[in-house]
């Protein structure tokens, strides 16, 4: 299949999705509803045929938007904007669109008692364009330009219930901090720009090897600074604590599975190897990661087993999972080119697309269970396996890949991560043990209550509607058919993606054609 | 103590741009000469190409509505996300139209 044909779709469908839900919306809401599914499942058609394109050829997709070469005529230099997808970014590509679908369908259900219903369409569209377009891109100012797509749509959705309290004031401390965190990378982008007159990330690279200067390092420290916001670590993860549980539960599930790896994670890993990779001290800047991703796991895990709100445990809980994701990317910056380190990297990858799984499951199920009960308080939740068992069957599914029960995905990819970092450094193998410990005493906490003795409110309980119920046995089935194969997935697609990413030679001669 | 912290660095962060905003160590201010071509390479590129590839004698809308349009739509969708969010932000409240 060719992979440079089918790739402009994927930013089109959605694109126009968007731009069209307003006249769409006229007809009436049947018509809304299915055009938001329509778009939102030919997204991810485009998404997995990419995919399976990328993952076949084993190369690099570049597409250069108006012209046949990015090169100018006669130059040796970029002047269009590129895309450029590799192994890395097509499994980006299709989390995205998997999970966003998901998320599309559930709402169907979950948000029908809601008003404003066109805009909330228009804008998990949005959301979803925003994120593919971050991780298709190779141009380093068309990332930011999408940064602040998916940034806006999530301030916006965050705050959507704007007749609850929580979701204005979670809506303002996540729009104030990431305003700021988005301005760093914009103030990085421009020192980089005034210093090496390029923005292409594949030649910006050559440029900051030809010539490393402080600006080139002020602007990754930049860089890091503000994508670490994006991304939840710790100390700047309390935005997340408040927008996670405060917006609708299709939009946590988005949240926490996609908007803080895609615009976080995976952009510092972008920046970091296909940008930095040659030109500065990985094992420095690795060391840098390492630190904030043990902060990361250690209050994450620690802090959500105290909350007794379901939701905010699931948003510390997320917290928690991307301190192992970092672990595992600052142990491939640090131990680069070794084995461990592409050990390490591979299970950040693939923690990352079974975390955003996870989360997900979880937080449809949290939604689920607010829109049943209308609380979210878990002292009152006891005995729900009586009433919802098909629901509670699926949230310890659920916490059990998290926590890493071996038969489920998650096993896999925590053990990379620990396998890696206890080779790497003992003392960060024992922290990534203890956030694990933390992890199931919270989940046990909940599935211990769900299984208790029924509470008054539980007994008039029921299991949700199809559209609500589908899109959970979904993700379910996936964790559990993804956790039957986990090495041969780790073997097949996540090491060589891991190549991919490390090999900065092969990202920059894409882009300038051989040369 | 906290606050302390955050004016420290703060002050830090200054003190850092300001160094790379001394052309002696980093940036430079209004680059001329051989400067221009090393420095601005890609807007040579723009001046001297622009009208024949693009066709608009004015640079600036050529790159952004032809080089970087890209960029452009990005930007339109921008705008359209921040009205769509206002708007869904701003509109009744459930009990208010009931």
């Amino acid at each position: 299949m060719n992979g440079e044909a089918i790739l402009p779709y994927l930013i089109i469908i959605p694109l126009f999705g968007a731009f069209s839900m307003p006249i769409v919306s006229l007809i009436g809401r049947k018509a809304r509803e299915a055009w938001a599914v329509i778009i939102s499942g030919a997204t991810l058609a485009v998404a997995s045929a990419l995919f399976y394109s990328v993952w076949e050829d084993k190369g690099i997709i570049v597409y250069t938007l108006g012209a046949k070469s990015p090169l100018g005529q006669g130059v040796s230099f970029p002047i269009r904007i590129v895309w450029e997808v590799d192994l890395l970014g097509a499994i980006m590509v299709l989390m995205v669109a998997l999970v966003s679908f998901l998320a599309v369908v559930y709402s169907l259900g979950y948000m029908k008692h809601d008003t404003g219903l066109d805009k909330y369409y228009t804008l998990i569209l949005i959301l979803e364009l925003g994120m593919l377009g971050i991780a298709i891109t190779g141009d380093l100012f068309n990332f930011y330009v999408f940064l602040e797509i998916m940034s806006i749509a999530s301030y916006a959705l965050v705050a959507f219930r704007n007749d609850t309290w929580e979701g204005i004031e979670a809506g303002i401390k996540y729009m104030f901090v990431g305003s700021i965190a988005s301005s760093l990378v914009l103030l990085g982008i421009a020192l980089l720009y005034g210093q090496y007159g390029t923005l292409t990330m594949g030649y910006m690279a050559i440029k900051i090897i030809e010539n490393p200067t402080v600006t080139a390092k002020v602007a990754l420290a930049l860089f890091i600074a503000g994508l670490l916001f994006k991304s939840g670590a710790s100390p700047v993860h309390m935005w997340l604590a408040d927008a996670h549980p405060a917006a609708p539960s299709s939009i946590s599930a988005m949240l926490s599975g996609l908007v803080i790896k895609v615009g976080g994670v995976y952009a510092l890993a972008r920046i970091l190897l296909s940008i930095y990779g040659a030109s500065v001290s990985v094992k420095t800047v690795g060391w840098v990661i390492i630190i904030f991703a043990c902060l990361t796991l250690i209050i994450g895990n620690a802090m959500a087993v105290v909350q007794t709100d379901m939701k905010r445990l699931l948003a510390y809980s997320s917290v928690g999972q991307i301190g192992y994701i970092l672990l595992g990317l600052g142990i491939g910056l640090a131990a680069y080119g070794s084995h461990t380190g592409e050990v390490a990297l591979a299970g950040a990858i693939y923690h990352t697309f079974n975390h955003a799984l996870m989360k997900a499951l979880l937080f449809l199920i949290a939604g689920v269970v607010i829109h049943e009960l209308g609380t979210r308080d878990l002292n009152e939740l006891s005995g729900l396996a009586k009433t919802m068992p098909k629901t509670t069957f699926a949230f310890l599914i659920g916490a059990a890949a998290i926590v890493g029960m071996p038969p489920l995905n998650g096993f896999a990819s925590k053990w990379l991560i620990y396998e890696s970092s206890a080779i790497f450094n003992p003392i960060l193998g024992a922290i990534a043990i203890i956030g694990t410990a933390f992890c199931t005493a919270a989940y046990v906490r909940v599935l211990y209550t769900f299984f208790g003795r029924p509470s008054e409110r539980v007994m008039k309980a029921r299991d949700p509607e199809a559209s609500m119920l589908w899109p959970i046995i979904i993700l379910a089935v996936a964790i559990v058919i993804m956790g039957l194969f986990p090495w041969q997935i780790s073997e097949k697609i996540m090491l060589p993606a891991v190549k991919a990413l490390e090999d900065q030679l092969a990202y920059i001669s894409a882009v300038l054609g051989g040369a | 103590m906290k606050k302390t912290i955050a004016y420290l660095s703060l002050l830090f962060i200054l003190g850092v741009l300001l160094y790379v905003a001394n052309p002696n160590y980093g940036l430079k201010f209004g680059p001329g000469g051989d400067d221009w071509k090393n420095l601005r390479y890609t807007d040579d590129y723009y001046i001297t190409h622009g009208v024949q590839e693009v066709g608009g004698t004015n640079i600036v809308t050529d790159i952004v509505f032809d080089y970087r349009g890209y960029d452009t739509i990005g930007e339109a969708t921008v705008l359209f996300t921040a009205i769509a969010g206002a708007v869904a932000l701003l509109r009744p409240w459930r009990r208010d139209e009931e």
